[in-house]
């Protein structure tokens, strides 16, 4: 591109200000730590439904899982889509416990299920490390893909992305990233509808489409890619991806912000319906994008770069700008909960741990600052994010889900666990799934994530076996004692 | 047999996971709608406000017992 395209500056610069002034309006509705952290627990079905929806969808899912079908086909749904649906219907069949457990982040969890308050701000660091991670690398495929889209320079445009979501995050909280959210999850689903809905008309039908694209590559319409997936990486890829809907922070912090079970349950069960749907449309725009580009002589040799050229060479300028505005609904929707998660925690998990007594207001402030400092913190790192950064994001997935999955969502279940059996199992699952993922992956052929999750299995039992039986020596020795000095 | 142009296998991918994702909402209708099952938080005060500076609500378990 030689410069910025006119129509697609002029639909960001409106969205922006529209952002902005739902923002100011939201804002003025925030007036406690509790609405700022969590809605004041008040929100209802509609704006948790599709809040949850707009967060779920990321720049990387539009560009990545688009540009993953146009270089190996449909088999991302084998394994990643799959588990991502399956997780936000798992994550349904808990939520009615969880919600009622009242917790406000996965540490509050941890340590109700470990039974030690020490867990907040350690399972808060994991968390802090884990979301800000993510949200550079957010930062860093929006500001790609906006960039190729407008011609505005990365540089810029990366700066420009981050101050907007940071100064509406931090102004009104998750009510301010909530409304927005509704705004930006319709716009999403609809422009992706739309794109489809031109694609099939411009290609001939889905039927013609899907031969089309099977013609390119028979492995492209095949479940494991043509056998390229091993099951167990097939399964392995499912395992993370399922188990990162129950352990990561902003999940929880929106179930915590429903007004009921009965509302936390309905976003959850609405979400996976609508999400599976559009995901599934989504993947079929992938293959429609690989035919339409191939078909016109417009192949790219970076699939990442499919979408873009698909948006800004291929569609008429309506269906780009449409297109524009959901990428750019899919980004800010997502940088700003992960932001305000990530300011949370370090308010709520770790400050309020070291300083028990502070005032609400005084919260408030400490989430507002932590807020701002880490998203301009995340925005200077995606300007030139270092190797240490991209290879660590790599790792996220793995450990969340290998650490935390079994032995918490269990202890919820198992009342009569220990506490410290919780614990040795967290600790054992993100030492051996980290292990595991840094040498190489895997252990011989068993991949990262099944190791992680399999020692998390393994000391749960064992560590609760071998402290059960300590505990019945203990009171057998107890009632011995007792029964000697009564005589 | 070419559903929509696919191969079958990939067509009941699809399928299972538009099926997979739409588990909460068969559940919730059945259950909640059809069967008009309680949600468990019906009855006031039974989802205790929480703490805000994390104190543990008063039934929680003491550091460092078993649970």
């Amino acid at each position: 591109m030689n410069g910025p395209n006119p129509y697609f500056l002029a639909a960001f610069v409106l969205y922006v200000i529209l952002l902005m002034a739902i923002a100011v309006w939201a804002a003025r509705r925030t007036k406690t730590v509790m609405d700022f952290w969590v809605f004041g627990q008040k929100m209802g079905p509609v704006l948790a439904t599709w809040s949850l929806i707009a967060n779920f969808v990321s720049s990387v899912s539009v560009i990545g899982f688009t540009g993953a079908v146009y270089a190996s086909g449909y088999s991302l749904m084998t394994h990643t889509i799959l588990g991502l649906m399956l997780g936000v219907s798992g994550l349904y069949f808990v939520v009615g416990l969880v919600r009622r457990l009242n917790v406000l982040t996965f540490p509050d969890l941890v340590a109700r299920v470990t039974g030690r308050q020490a867990a907040r701000p350690l399972a808060g660091s994991v968390l802090l490390l884990s979301g800000w991670l993510y949200l550079v690398m957010q930062l860093v495929g929006a500001g790609l893909l906006v960039t190729a889209i407008t011609g505005v320079p990365y540089q810029y445009m990366v700066w420009i992305i981050g101050i907007v979501f940071i100064l509406y995050t931090a102004v009104g909280g998750l009510v301010s990233v909530a409304w927005t959210d509704l705004v930006q999850g319709v716009i999403m689903v609809a422009s992706v509808v739309v794109a489809l809905a031109y694609m099939l008309v411009d290609l001939g039908g889905l039927t013609e489409i899907n031969t089309r694209f099977a013609e390119m590559n028979p492995a492209f319409v095949d479940p494991t890619g043509g056998g390229q997936l091993s099951w167990l990486v097939i399964g392995a890829t499912f395992l993370a991806f399922f188990g990162t809907l129950f352990t990561e922070q902003d999940m929880l912090i929106r179930i915590a912000a429903t007004k009921d079970v009965r509302t936390a349950k309905i976003h959850l069960a609405a979400s996976g319906a609508i999400l599976s749907v559009f995901y599934s449309l989504l993947i079929l725009l992938g293959g429609a994008t690989a035919v339409a580009l191939v078909g016109s002589g417009m192949g790219v040799d970076n699939p990442d770069a499919a979408f873009p050229t698909l948006i800004t060479q291929y569609v008429p300028t309506w269906i780009g700008v449409a297109l524009v505005l959901g990428v750019m609904s899919a980004i800010l929707s997502t940088t700003d909960t992960r932001l305000h998660a990530i300011g949370m925690t370090v308010a709520r998990d770790i400050y309020s741990y070291f300083r028990p007594n502070v005032s609400d207001a005084h919260l408030m402030r400490v989430s507002r600052t932590a807020t701002v400092l880490l998203g301009l913190l995340a925005t200077a790192a995606a300007m030139n994010p270092p190797g240490t950064i991209i290879v660590l994001y790599g790792f996220r997935a793995v450990l969340l889900t290998s650490a935390f999955l079994i032995p918490v969502y269990v202890a919820i279940y198992w009342t009569a666990l220990d506490g410290r059996a919780v614990l040795a199992a967290i600790i054992a699952g993100a030492v051996v799934g980290l292990g595991a993922q840094i040498t190489g992956g895997s252990i011989g052929p068993v991949p990262a994530t099944f190791c992680g999750v399999g020692a998390a299995v393994a000391l749960l039992l064992l560590s609760h076996w071998v402290l059960g039986s300590r505990r019945k020596q203990e009171v057998a020795l107890a009632t011995v004692a007792a029964d000697e000095g009564v005589s | 047999m070419k559903p929509l142009g696919l191969p079958l296998p990939m067509f009941l991918v699809f399928a299972i996971v538009i099926l997979g994702g739409s588990l909460g909402l068969i559940h919730y209708l059945i259950v909640h709608v059809l069967l008009r099952r309680p949600f468990g938080d019906e009855v006031p005060g039974t989802l205790p406000r929480f703490a805000i500076r994390g104190e543990r609500p008063t039934t929680e378990p003491s550091e460092g017992g078993s649970r």
